[in-house]
């Protein structure tokens, strides 16, 4: 890793086509723009549409992946319908939405939450299936209701795959995220990058790069630390 | 009768989207009726430039799909079998997964002009980490016995790569050639959408600006099918080559 910034950094300074920056310039340049607060209030409008649209996302599809994992009359509803549309590019109903919730914000909270609904409800529902049968029958022998062993049985043990669910989801929602605001956006890091490029404004584009980049890895890395938290009991796989 | 189930929910939505476009509430611009978003989708089959389109955008998403699954794989598999490369460029792909490379497409453009190339080369760069990833995961998990077994019995280093480390991984592998190539379409899709002269994505950004809501819709049921055909074409193609192990859950 440090190799390939240094090789960068060397190539950079025998000369490079102008829309290539060394890396240390880079930083000089998102320093700068760390100081000034349009960065910011871009950064957060992005927050704004990725986070809550995550949320959404992740907690229908977490609820109903589970449901329909559990009854059979649910799954055979849901399920057709969504192993059907799963393998769809979900950003082409981004028009779609433009014109029915508007441009602003609500079309593009939904189609993240359109995008990240799909892979948390397929590892919730294979989660919820494979609950190995002795762990329910047995608790059921021992007196739990049907709540219980929904809660202390199914839930737990379909937690690695719902969480495996929850970061594909999560680097989803930035990347629906990033490409709405690139489609059409009035702010946020998407809208930054676009303005950057048709300004030939390099410096920018980088600073926006690397902004995007930071809070993917930080918000994935929260990630991985709220599951080493909840799974205790189980190891960290791929 | 418990036949039927599956196709209640969508039933009952098609129903109520013709309903609702009937029903005049909404402009049909908002809400085409089903007549004519059948209309303009067999419009789009007769039509050979139309057919093109799709052809463009295929093209694009399968090239860089193929170039990222054959560069994918082998990394992966050194990744998986050798301490000394998975040391070397673990921290570089785990500490990039959860960046949007698609944030690189404005370089892209920059670097590979707005032509296929910039797509093809950001469709490869997105599909590589999946493919990388799952690879791996899979190779280091090859089952010891096996490998010892098999150098007991005095089978090669090349052998045992190819009888053992290739077969046991393959599972792993097509996981994630699942993830990817829904991955491929989305990327390709998306940079057609904000900068190209043509393939899907373009159209459907066109069809959008001229408020030609039916074509935008029937485009969408196109894309939707190119992608579950492309996913079910990966399935049967998984089974016939990986066919002692059966898909368990939806990847592996």
């Amino acid at each position: 890793m440090l190799f390939v910034v240094l090789l960068w950094e060397l190539v950079w300074i025998r000369g490079l086509p102008a829309y290539i920056l060394g890396p240390f310039e880079i930083l000089k340049h998102f320093f700068a723009a760390l100081g000034s607060a349009e960065l910011y209030g871009d950064i957060g409008s992005s927050l704004m549409r990725s986070v809550p649209g995550f949320v959404i996302g992740a907690v229908l599809g977490s609820a109903l992946g589970l449901a329909a994992g559990i009854s059979r009359v649910l799954d055979r509803m849901l399920s057709p319908m969504i192993f059907l549309s799963y393998p769809v590019p979900k950003i082409v109903m981004l028009p779609l939405f433009m014109l029915w919730f508007g441009i602003g914000d609500i079309s593009k909270v939904l189609i993240i939450a359109l995008a990240c609904f799909y892979p948390t409800f397929i590892n919730a529902y294979y989660g919820a299936k494979s609950t190995p049968k002795i762990l329910v029958w047995s608790a059921l022998n021992l007196g739990a209701t049907r709540w219980q062993v929904f809660c202390r049985v199914v839930v737990p043990s379909a937690l690695p795959l719902i969480f495996a669910g929850l970061r594909v989801s999560l680097a989803l929602s930035f990347i629906v995220m990033f490409a709405a605001e690139m489609i059409n956006a009035n702010s946020g890091l998407g809208h930054l990058i676009r303005v950057a490029e048709s300004g030939l404004r390099f410096d920018l584009m980088y600073v926006s790069l690397l902004s995007i980049a930071i809070l993917g890895y930080l918000s994935d890395s929260l990630l991985r630390l709220t599951r080493q938290r909840v799974l205790a009991w189980k190891e960290q796989g791929a | 009768m418990s036949r039927l189930v599956p196709f209640v929910l969508i039933g009952a939505a098609l129903a109520g989207w013709e309903i609702a476009a009937r029903s005049g509430m909404w402009s049909p611009l908002l809400l085409p009726s089903l007549a004519n978003i059948g209309y303009e989708f067999g419009l789009f089959f007769s039509r050979a430039d139309r057919l093109f389109e799709a052809w463009t955008s295929l093209h694009r998403a399968l090239g860089g799909f193929a170039l990222a699954a054959m560069t994918g794989v082998i990394i992966g598999m050194l990744m998986g079998r050798s301490a000394f490369v998975a040391g070397l460029l673990d921290p570089l792909f785990s500490g990039t997964y959860a960046v949007p490379k698609l944030a690189l497409f404005p370089i892209f453009i920059f670097a590979f002009g707005i032509g296929s190339l910039s797509k093809v080369a950001l469709v490869f760069l997105e599909c590589l980490y999946p493919i990388v990833i799952i690879t791996c995961h899979g190779a280091r998990g090859v089952d010891r016995v096996l490998l010892w077994s098999a150098k007991n019995m005095g089978a090669s280093r090349g052998e045992i790569l190819r009888r053992v480390v290739v077969p046991a991984t393959a599972p792993f592998i097509f996981a994630g050639f699942r993830v990817a190539l829904p991955v491929a379409l989305i990327v390709v899709i998306m940079t057609e959408m904000v900068s190209s002269a043509d393939g899907l994505g373009y159209q459907v950004i066109y069809a959008l600006a001229s408020l030609k809501t039916d074509r935008m819709l029937a485009l969408v049921v196109v894309i939707a099918l190119l992608g579950w055909l492309l996913d079910k074409a990966l399935v049967v193609l998984r089974d016939r080559l990986v066919y002692w192990e059966k898909l368990e859950t939806y990847y592996v």
